[in-house]
């Protein structure tokens, strides 16, 4: 274990804490930002220090690929590769192969697919993802899950949670630093309460130092995703933290925040912003819209961001999708945005003002559609 | 020797500290907007719409100062998606673009996008490519677009032609370039350095001539363009001679 969990405020199952990792103190609820081939898209490790930035994420399966995992241990880790001081996670590579590889093959091995570099056959099994991120050296790394997604039925997702609880024991021995990196293992099941209640013991059994919620995030009704979220914040245990991954939309953050989870990373506070689209405490702004065009206030005139500060919409809707500033620019607000929504709600729970700050969050957002699939 | 050659307009004023034994010498260009002066000779850092290419506006001041505080901007960058009566109403490209301690510098032409096309440009106004197709601009548009985006300085409308043009055109367009500059000095707004523009292509002659011609003109520096369109970089000494050797005392030049 090398982390240290210290719940500072409650409101009903929703916590703040203090989550020290070898590499930073964080405060949760807190939002990661991806960055997937060690950099986040459009912003310098300087700036995501500016907007308190506090945990970023790495993907293992595309670090693997380029440069390598033996390349950045050779050179001292990840956080020196990409100069970045504060706290890191590493995913185990499993989901990319799943979602981007069509011809990935899943056996109790591992996963099976087709080398994207030359094609070749290749096999990661839960040893070689913890050796990965052993090399990679992130403060918390992820155990080696079977994902299935929620909107299929049927034996697979038993079969995969029960997988996933037999990967977890070989992550386990496979981890050679496990005081200096965190293994997480993740909750699988489907949206079957039966299977997510098995899982959710079998890893707690292994007394893990923090879990994750996974197999969400991947086109499941909204109510079927809360649901699940509120079972397994209900069944894992209270002093450690949980990571509800692939998560995502800002209210989906909230209200699982309200829920009892503590950590979410998701890629679309940036994809979105690269499509021109801004985060705002009404929902969305759509900067490609024309009627941006003639509209001289900031993106939100509330947000005390770098760009919202000197930009007008006007201005940023010439860059959209034209300009590389323009993504750049709207990357940093949406970014900005998301440690803002982390601090409140960190805040606002340890200040005992949870209930008033998500009533006044919900009541900007008049327009959203709760029907919108989470993004992956 | 050093020799006391300065110039001053509204938000620039520009010095000689020191001469080489040739030609070359050493300034100081301080601007109103400016904290600290600009040495020179100075480079212009690209812009698109005004922004540095890839690095954003708030790392801007980690780049070597007080150098990099001098932005070259094409107005052409804003004719796609940007109205010049929103940016009037921002309040010009200080506003608009966040960056109150930097100096901008107008030529519509950029160099990457924004290319002259000599062969569109014709006596009512110059011709550019650009990425929202092909554009021509008239005098009276420039002047439109300056009043605007209120730079420090800004370079006259020229018609710049490649080397391998016949003498005739070559000829025109030093007409029509001086002709533009005096349009263009007239509709000129307050506040900011007109810089004539100097062309003539390959030809000393021509050269000397549109030099002399923009002397007499009451400008407060050069912007000497037609370079980088087909000449060899063995024959731009010898352009460039014939232009200073009016003994000009302030000339910015773009390739």
């Amino acid at each position: 274990m090398a982390l240290r969990f210290e719940v500072l405020g409650r409101f009903n199952r929703a916590r703040a804490a203090h989550l020290t990792l070898p590499h930073f103190v964080c405060e949760t609820p807190l939002f990661m930002p991806v960055g997937t081939q060690g950099t986040i898209k459009g912003l310098t490790t300087n700036q995501l220090e500016e907007i308190g930035c506090q945990i970023i994420l790495g993907n293992t399966y595309h670090l693997a690929l380029r440069p390598t995992s033996e390349l950045i241990d050779e050179l001292g880790g990840l956080h020196k590769f990409m100069n970045w001081p504060r706290a890191m996670l590493t995913d185990s590579g499993g989901f990319q192969m799943v979602s981007l590889l069509h011809l990935a093959d899943i056996t109790e091995k591992g996963v099976t697919f087709q080398s994207p570099v030359d094609g070749k056959p290749m096999l990661l099994t839960p040893e070689e993802s913890i050796q990965i991120q052993n090399r990679i050296g992130a403060d918390i790394i992820m155990a080696l899950d079977d994902v299935v997604r929620t909107i299929i039925t049927g034996p697979r997702i038993e079969e995969a949670m029960y997988r996933t609880l037999r990967w977890i024991d070989r992550c386990i021995a496979a981890h050679k630093r496990p005081h200096e990196q965190n293994l997480f293992g993740i909750v699988q099941g489907g949206l079957d309460p039966v299977l997510r209640d098995i899982c959710v013991r079998g890893l707690v059994d292994r007394n893990l130092p923090g879990y994750a919620i996974g197999g969400l995030a991947g086109g499941e009704d909204k109510d079927s995703f809360w649901r699940v979220v509120a079972q397994c914040t209900a069944a894992l245990p209270e002093d450690k933290p949980r990571y509800v991954m692939g998560v995502g939309y800002p209210l989906d953050i909230v209200v699982c925040s309200a829920l009892g989870a503590d950590m979410y990373d998701c890629v679309y506070p940036t994809r979105t912003a690269r499509f021109g689209t801004a985060l705002v405490p009404e929902g969305l702004l759509k900067l490609k819209n024309r009627a941006m065009s003639d509209d001289t206030r900031p993106i939100d005139p509330a947000c005390a961001c770098m760009v919202c500060k000197n930009y007008t919409r006007a201005y940023i809707h010439s860059l959209v999708t034209k300009d590389a500033m323009g993504s750049q620019l709207l990357s940093y607000h949406n970014l900005y945005y998301m440690m803002q929504l982390s601090r409140n709600l960190h805040s606002s729970i340890v200040q005992g003002r949870f209930p008033e700050f998500v009533c006044n969050f919900l009541q900007k957002m008049v327009c959203i559609s709760l029907s919108l699939s989470s993004c992956h | 020797m050093s020799s006391s050659n300065s110039i001053h307009s509204s938000a620039m004023k520009f010095a000689v500290k020191a001469w080489s034994n040739g030609r070359a010498r050493a300034g100081v260009l301080h601007l109103d907007c400016c904290p600290t002066p600009i040495d020179t000779p100075s480079l212009l850092l690209s812009t698109r719409k005004g922004l540095p290419l890839f690095i954003s506006p708030d790392l801007l001041p980690s780049l070597p100062s007080p150098d990099s505080h001098l932005l070259h901007v094409s107005p052409l960058h804003f004719l796609e998606g940007l109205s010049m009566t929103t940016i009037s109403k921002i309040g010009g490209l200080h506003q608009m673009l966040g960056l109150h301690e930097y100096g901008f510098a107008a030529v519509p032409r950029d160099s990457i996008q924004c290319l002259p096309e000599a062969n569109s440009t014709n006596k009512v106004g110059a011709s550019f490519e650009t990425p929202c197709g092909r554009l021509l601009i008239k005098p009276a548009e420039y002047m439109e677009m300056i009043s605007s985006l209120r730079p420090e300085l800004w370079a006259t409308l020229a018609d710049e032609v490649p080397a391998w043009v016949s003498d005739k055109r070559n000829k025109t367009s030093v007409d029509r370039t001086i002709k533009w500059l005096d349009e263009c000095i007239a509709l000129s707004p307050t506040g900011g350095a007109v810089f004539g523009a100097i062309v003539g292509g390959s030809s000393l002659e021509e050269r000397q001539r549109c030099a002399q011609e923009v002397a007499r003109r009451n400008v407060s520096g050069y912007w000497v363009g037609g370079f980088g369109l087909g000449e060899t970089m063995d024959e731009r000494p010898a352009l460039l001679n014939a232009v200073t050797v009016s003994n000009l005392t302030h000339i910015f030049w773009q390739k």
